[in-house]
């Protein structure tokens, strides 16, 4: 299969497939074959679907008269998401027999659009971290080094896309689990407003904190998943950057971070501005208490999910998940209570700065992917916990709700991707992704294709 | 506001119910050893320095009420 085709957008996909130059049962096989190849090095995938995905590839036929851009695409999921017939492991050997009744929402509606879903991808266990380290289901690599982190939690959805195992790929994001892997690996993550696609049918990490989200190539694709996926969606306002008014925190979301990264997002600035946006600087909520908002929220929500599991499997957990849970134990409802209450602060406070921008403009990450392995990334001479920093500016907008969405816009001198994250107003989900899919259009930056080695004989699919 | 003792979680998992996490996990939340978790006595500290802030009626967050 030419790369052109693996890593080509879901739009071209699209096209070739309405001018007959591919027809779904051949963009399957294609796929298919490049998971016998890479799955094992990716480490991308937990299961697949593939005889399912071939009976259905073979039913959408070659007249898309009528049918969406999603008719026919082969796409992958985090393995959180309930599949009919499948185990929903959530990366962990306590859930190795969950096998699904019924299609999550989000599935079912993926299905509706014509999508084709080919298997289910590793992540951190249970979604407990932002690395993607999983001991039992492996550590999926980062396709531009295969020595980093593709990142997580929504490791393995990064890494299929990132790979080229499929055209797009289904994640949740909690504090940026869909966001940060996405910038680490060179492609584009977009969780919407809170509660704008449904989480029926997903396991949860924290009722009040998770998004389902999306990974894909493009901002374009993300808004043809988004079509797919949201509840309610609507046409966005035609995109014009001319008089758009960008918001630039002037603290912590450009602090401690990767000097090449700042330069980076500095030329997507200065590319604004020449086509007549205004960079406006804005004074954020303070950050200070965030990350232990955030946290206090979190684990007791996990702790009463995961009550109904740990009598008779407890010990099957990774030892850094219980620890986490015991935390969530030792919190007082109080405590958990006023968190909550601090988060509405939060929401109304960047409620406020909205009143005078359109979006606000941030690095996705303060570092590039970090060495799979590595404890601590040290950026300024600020030393910090590795999930700490992949999510430090991603985990602000999941307390507050708002849309964002994480696109590549520059290369590192390492080799790796850089990327800058946009946020919205609530519900305003089908603007951002116009003004997004705009920026990638005129900005004139193209990522290459990772330089993957690809195996030249399977080492044998190890998945059904 | 006292260092968190291990007595005190003990005497919680003991005497309030939950799950009955044992005493090496309990440890490991008031001295972490082996790195797998750190921070609960940071984070009741904070969240003691934010119980100190007048939050009013603010509720807490709940669905996004739409525009």
């Amino acid at each position: 299969m030419s790369d052109e085709v693996a890593f080509a957008s879901i739009g071209e996909l699209a096209r070739r497939l309405r001018r007959r130059e591919l027809d779904p049962p051949a963009l399957l096989e294609l796929f298919a074959a490049r998971i016998e190849r890479l799955g094992d090095v990716s480490k991308a995938f937990i299961s697949l679907d593939l005889e399912r995905a071939r009976e259905r590839a073979a039913t959408v036929g070659t007249d898309f008269q009528g049918r969406g851009p999603l008719a026919g695409i082969p796409y992958a999921c985090k393995d959180l998401f309930d599949v009919q017939g499948i185990a929903t492991t959530a990366g962990s050997r306590v859930l190795a027999d969950n096998v699904a009744s019924r299609d999550a929402a989000a599935i079912a509606r993926m299905q509706r659009a014509g999508a084709i879903f080919i298997g289910k991808n590793n992540l951190h266990e249970f979604a407990y971290g932002a690395t993607g380290e999983n001991s039992f289901y492996g550590t999926p690599p980062n396709p531009w080094d295969s020595s980093r982190l593709a990142g997580g939690s929504s490791s393995g959805s990064a890494a299929a896309l990132a790979y080229g195992l499929c055209a797009a790929a289904l994640g949740t994001d909690t504090g940026g689990s869909v966001r940060a892997p996405a910038a680490l690996c060179g492609l584009v993550g977009f969780k919407p407003t809170y509660g704008r696609i449904a989480t029926e049918g997903v396991i949860p990490y924290s009722w009040s904190l998770d998004h389902v989200g999306s990974l894909t190539r493009s901002a374009a694709d993300a808004q043809f998943l988004f079509a797919a996926l949201a509840r309610d969606s609507a046409a966005p306002d035609p995109g014009d950057l001319r008089g758009l008014e960008f918001g630039i925190a002037d603290s912590f979301f450009f602090e401690r971070c990767d000097s090449e990264i700042l330069a980076a997002v500095e030329r997507l600035m200065d590319f604004l501005q020449g086509a007549g946006a205004r960079l406006v600087p804005v004074t954020m909520p303070s950050m200070e208490y965030t990350r232990s908002v955030s946290l206090t929220v979190q684990m007791p929500e996990a702790l009463c999910y995961h009550n109904r599991y740990l009598a008779t499997r407890g010990e099957l957990y990774s030892p850094d998940f219980r620890a986490g849970l015991a935390l969530g134990q030792c919190l007082l409802a109080e405590q958990y209570i006023r968190a909550l209450r601090l988060i509405e602060t939060y929401r109304r406070d960047l409620q406020r700065v909205f009143d005078s921008v359109d979006l606000l403009l941030t690095p996705a990450t303060p570092v590039i992917a970090p060495a799979i392995g590595s404890v601590e990334v040290s950026v300024d001479g600020h030393s910090e916990p590795v999930g700490n920093a992949i999510t430090r500016y991603t985990s602000f907008f999941n307390m507050t709700g708002h849309p964002a969405i994480t696109f590549p816009c520059g290369m590192h001198g390492s080799g790796l991707p850089i990327a800058a994250q946009l946020v919205g107003r609530h519900y305003a989900d089908e603007n951002l992704l116009e003004i997004t899919a705009l920026i990638e259009r005129e900005f004139g930056f193209t990522l290459p294709h990772p330089p993957i080695d690809l195996p030249t004989t399977s080492t044998g699919p190890k998945l059904d | 506001m006292k260092k968190l003792q291990k007595k005190t979680l003990i005497g919680m998992r003991d005497q309030l119910g939950g799950y009955p996490w044992s005493d090496a996990e309990i440890s490991e939340l008031v001295a972490p050893k082996l790195g797998i978790i750190t921070g609960l006595q940071d984070l009741l500290e904070q969240l003691e320095e934010l119980r100190g802030i007048d939050l009013e009626a603010i509720p807490p967050a709940g669905d996004i009420p739409k525009p």
